[in-house]
Parts: C-alpha cells; structure tokens; sequence
C-alpha cells in the first residue's frame, strides 16, 4: 500500500510537469508578440521593452524556463506585474474565501446529489425519476452567474433572507461565514449535484439488479438499509471518481461565482489580472488550482482502497 | 413429397391479430414521436439558428447604436426588452448575439472532435507514442478548462475566433481520450485482425475499419461540447476575458448588465433565458443522440 501511494505521487510529477510547461511556453507559443497584447494598444515602445524584459521574453526559452521552474520548486510564483507583489502572497490572501466556497459547496452537492441518484434509481421510470433527471438536465444546461442572480435576486433582494453580497471570515464566527456562502454555495453546487446524481443513479442501477440486492430484499431487509447499506456502499468507488472530476467544474465555477457575490477570493483575483494583463498572476493561479486538482484527484485514488477492500494494489 | 405433405397436413387457418399491426409513423412526425427529446432540443436550435440567420429582418435595430438619452428603459413597445445603460436595444443585442453564441458552440464542437480524433488516432495506433501523448493530455485535463481559456486569452488579442481556438484546446484532450480508447478496443476486434491479415494497409483499416465506429460517441460527445463551448464563451465574456465587448454575445450583454442587476435584472435576465434554452436543446439533443446511437446506453446513464 505505501509503495503503491509512493507511486501514485511519484506519477504526479509527470502531469505538475506537463502543466508547467504549458503554462509557461504559452507565452512563447502565443500567436503575436504577448508583450505588445499586455501592454494594449497605447503603450509605447518603451514600455512593451519593460514588459518583455519583465517577462523574461527576451532571454532564450530553455534558459528562462530553467530559471522559472527553480523559483516554481521553491515556492516562488514570481510577482505581479500590477502590483508588484509576490504572486504567492496574492494567492494567499485570497485562499479562505475560494477554498471556504468551494468547501460548502462540495459538503451540499454530495449531500443533494447523492441522495437524489439514489431516490431516481429506486425509482426508476416513474415520474419522480423522470422529473428529477429533467432537473439533471437543466443543471446542466443554466450557467452557473444564471443561477446566482436568480437566486440573489429572490432570497436576497425580494425575500430579504440572505445577505446579496459579500464574504466574513470563519475567524469572525460560524453563521456569519455560512450565511454568506448559502447562496453562492447553491448557485456553484446546481451543476455539481446534477452530475453527482447522474452517476450515483447510473451505478445504483447496475448494483440494483445484482444478486446479492435480491438476497437482501428476500431476507426481508427494509429498504433504506438495501440500499444505502448494501447497494450504495458498492456504488462508492465511481461516485467517488465523478466528485474528484467534477471538482474542475468547481474550481472553473469559483471564478464567476465570486464575481456574481462579490466574495473576495481567487476568482476576483483572476478577473482583475485579465482585466490589468497580469500574466505572473493568471500563471500562478492556474498552476495553484491544477495542483489542487491533481491532489483531489490522487486522493480520490487512495480512497478507493478504503471504499472497496477488493481493489488491492 | 411436398404434395403428399399439403395433402396430409392442412394450412393453418388464418389467425385473427390478436393486436393491431405496428404501424411505424414516418417523417417528421414519426421521429418526433419516437424521440421526443431529439425533437424538442432540434426544434428549439430550428428557432436559434433561425433568430440568429434572419437578426436584421425580425424588428431588430443596430445592436451596436447608442442613445444616451433612453437609457436602462424597462421592457417597452419601443423596446420589447428593455435598453441597456448605453441606451442599445436589448432585443436586438440578444438577437444578434445568438449568432456569436451558436458560432462558438458548433466551431469549437467541430474544431476540438477534429484534434482529438486526430490526436486519439494517433496515440490509440501508433503504440511508442501512446505513453507520451496521454501523458500530456492528462496534464492539460489537469488545467480546469475555463482556467485554461482564461490563460489563453490573456496573451490573445480578443476576437471571436481567439475565443474558439481557447475553448476547443481545452476541450480537445478528452475526445483525444475518448478516441483512443475506442481505438484500443476495435485493434483487438477479430474484424480489424482479419482486416490487418488479409494484407489491408494501415491508412485503409482505420478509414475503412476504426474511423465509422468512433463516428457515434465522437457525434455525442460533440453534442456535449457543443453545450459546453457556449457556457464558457458566456463566461468567458462576462469575466471579461472573451468575446470582444464591442460585439453583442449573450455573454457580454450579462457583462454590461452585471453593475445594474439589483435595479434593472432584466438586462441579465433576457439573455440568460436565451442561452440557457439554447444549451438546455444542445444537452436534449445529445441525450437524444446517445440513447438513439448507442441503446446499451441508455440504462447506464
């Protein structure tokens, strides 16, 4: 088992790798002189110079890529091009509010999701299956900034039950922080919760109509305990997998949700470093939320052996 | 021998039909009826992609003309949706915009199953590079897609077709995935041996024999992407890192509506209907698509 995580992390290497090079030869690779597109159409000469110069553009790739990925493994994003703060700390300040929403949001959707899989599955064909998989599709279908300005619109501005906008700290007490993040949590979750449904009715399905659920039934067990004991429990292993995949939807979803609710986090920064051409900070934001992304994900690969003692590496 | 056997043994006698022959609806009708949400998705594309066509002859004005002085007006005879804070007529704007909306979504769709399959092609076949391609294309699935897009409009100058080459190097990595993985299961089909046996040349196996069996889940899959191309797009351009703003897309004219939205929500309002129908009918028709294409399917998902 501990060989196997060590190869697990080991074969992250590859992909973090890949991920950086991309990030990074993106500058090189981009069609036109990216110094001239991040100083935008009234810079002078003079200043596409700086930036050039700031970027590293006008010293050979290879070198710079080397310099970089050096300063990347050691914890040194390299600094704003706007502010002229380190990129780390930008990210810093910001991380609580991102990584609280995405928190709430992952806690909802499963607990919505799951739930709502399994209810169609046994069920299956009847209206209420079909109603909830039409829901399935629509969360699909209404882009997530959609969805929070419904949502705002009525359970903040017309009902008055919820703040619209804005972000506390946890620091400042547990309701204030969550009665912030209901609202962008749901807006954020409606996609999350129909593919986690989609996948958990799908595999329900399949582990409904083995043996073994017969057997249960026969002895007489009580539904509930069929299947969220029996059958959901062999369900888990692409449950599991879907959540770890779908936390891109999440990440991706962050950006915007923060701007329909005004929450301080990564996604405003993001936002503003497209609006002032800050590519140290995009690069940085992008090659935080992929590694966040491939840890999920390793981690979803090790809980297999907890959810499923047959898988055995 | 057969006159003896008639003499012997008499025709059965015609049975009555216990149920009525199957009488099996064609045209139109017929397909709508067997697929109802195929045709529901297509006859709302019909109406986009006939809004988007016919935008300057269905009572629209210049999406683009200002008129200061009949600002953020309430949805009205003289405006059927309502103007926006530069006074632009929303109708026309939401009108207009399906264009850039549906552009997107079927360029990136056609663009990204393009790379992928020839991509997939490539590692499901060619066995030395299969380690090396996949092992990219997971390291690009790594980036989440709308941050992929973002980092690849940063360093582009706005343009739409900026925007569809973002979404579609996003979007290619999975059809890649979803090729080759077709790929590797056909390779060891008895067919394809048999193919490889008898003398056929690889060129001719994969256009003869692995090409028109990725034609289906590449068809799904693209449906998806579809859906999925317009969503970014809107996003894009509401973060401000699409669409160029001077062009009215669904997406910037939520952006310009985004300052105004607890007094004037119409502005967002009118334009998320419409692309939220018009995804939803991409989504219809591609749920449509994969239990009509592939009915193993359909109890799975």
């Amino acid at each position: 088992m501990s060989g196997y995580i060590f190869r697990r992390v080991l074969a992250m290497i590859p992909v973090m790798a890949i991920v950086a090079l991309f990030v990074f030869s993106l500058l090189y690779i981009a069609p036109g002189d990216p110094a001239a597109v991040i100083a935008g159409d009234q810079a002078s000469p003079q200043d596409v110079e700086r930036i050039r110069q700031s970027l590293g553009l006008d010293r050979p790739f290879l070198v710079r890529f080397a310099e970089w990925t050096g300063q990347v493994l050691t914890g040194n994003l390299g600094t704003s091009m706007f502010t002229g703060l380190p990129v780390t700390e930008l990210i810093r300040q910001r991380l609580e509010p991102t990584f609280s929403l995405m928190f709430v949001t992952l806690i909802l959707a499963i607990a919505v999701g799951v739930p709502i899989g399994v209810v169609a599955a046994w069920r299956v064909g009847s209206w209420l299956d079909r109603a909830l998989m039409a829901l399935g599709v629509i969360g699909f279908s209404v882009p997530v900034f959609v969805v929070g300005y419904l949502l705002a619109y009525v359970f903040a501005l017309e009902l008055d039950w919820l703040p619209v906008q804005g972000y506390t700290p946890i620091a400042k007490g547990l309701w204030p922080w969550l009665e912030n993040l209901i609202l962008p949590s749901i807006a954020l979750g409606f996609v999350y919760i129909a593919l986690i449904a989609r996948i958990t009715r799908a595999t329900m399905l399949e582990v409904l109509s083995q043996d073994y659920i017969r057997t249960a039934r026969a002895k007489g067990l009580a539904e509930r305990p069929v299947l969220f004991l029996h059958a959901l429990k062999n369900a888990a292993v692409p449950i599991v997998t879907v959540i770890g995949i779908g936390v891109a939807l999440l990440i991706g979803g962050a950006v915007v949700t923060e701007s329909v609710f005004a929450i301080p986090g990564l996604g405003r920064l993001t936002i503003d470093a497209i609006v002032r051409r800050d590519y140290p900070v995009i690069q940085g934001v992008v090659l935080m939320f992929s590694f966040v992304y491939v840890l999920v994900n390793l981690a979803v690969d090790l809980l297999y052996t907890l959810l499923d003692p047959r898988i055995r590496y | 021998m057969s006159e003896s056997a008639d003499a012997r043994y008499a025709a059965a006698p015609a049975l009555p039909d216990i149920l009525p022959p199957v009488r099996v609806r064609t045209g139109a009708l017929g397909f709508a009826m067997r697929h109802p949400t195929m045709a529901i998705g297509l006859a709302i594309l019909a109406v986009m992609a006939f809004v988007a066509l016919f935008a300057p002859w269905l009572g629209t004005v210049d999406p683009t003309a200002l008129a200061p002085a009949k600002r953020t007006r309430a949805p009205s005879a003289e405006f059927w949706f309502g103007s926006d804070a530069f006074g632009r007529d929303i109708y026309s704007r939401v009108l207009y915009g399906a264009r850039v909306s549906l552009l997107v979504g079927f360029a990136v769709a056609a663009i990204a199953s393009a790379i992928g399959l020839a991509i997939g092609l490539v590692a499901g076949y060619v066995r030395w590079l299969d380690g090396v391609i996949m092992r990219v294309m997971d390291g690009l699935m790594s980036i989440p897609p709308i941050l992929l897009a973002v980092a690849l409009m940063a360093l582009t100058r706005a343009s739409v077709s900026n925007v569809v080459m973002a979404i579609s190097i996003a979007e290619a990595p999975r059809v890649a995935r979803l090729v080759r993985g077709v790929v590797l299961t056909l390779r060891e089909q008895p067919y394809v041996e048999a193919a490889i046996t008898t003398g056929t040349t690889t060129p001719r196996v994969i256009l003869r024999h692995i090409l028109p069996n990725t034609v289906a889940p590449l068809t799904v899959q693209a449906t998806y992407i579809c859906g999925s191309a317009m969503i970014v797009e809107s996003i894009l351009s509401f973060i401000g890192a699409g669409t160029p703003p001077i062009i009215p897309s669904w997406g910037n004219i939520m952006a310009d509506g985004r300052a105004l939205w607890q007094v004037k929500p119409y502005i967002i309002f009118f334009p998320a209907i419409f692309l939220s129908l018009t995804v939803l009918a991409v989504n219809l028709v591609g749920d449509g698509l994969r239990d009509a294409l592939d009915p193993r399917m359909v109890k799975r998902l």
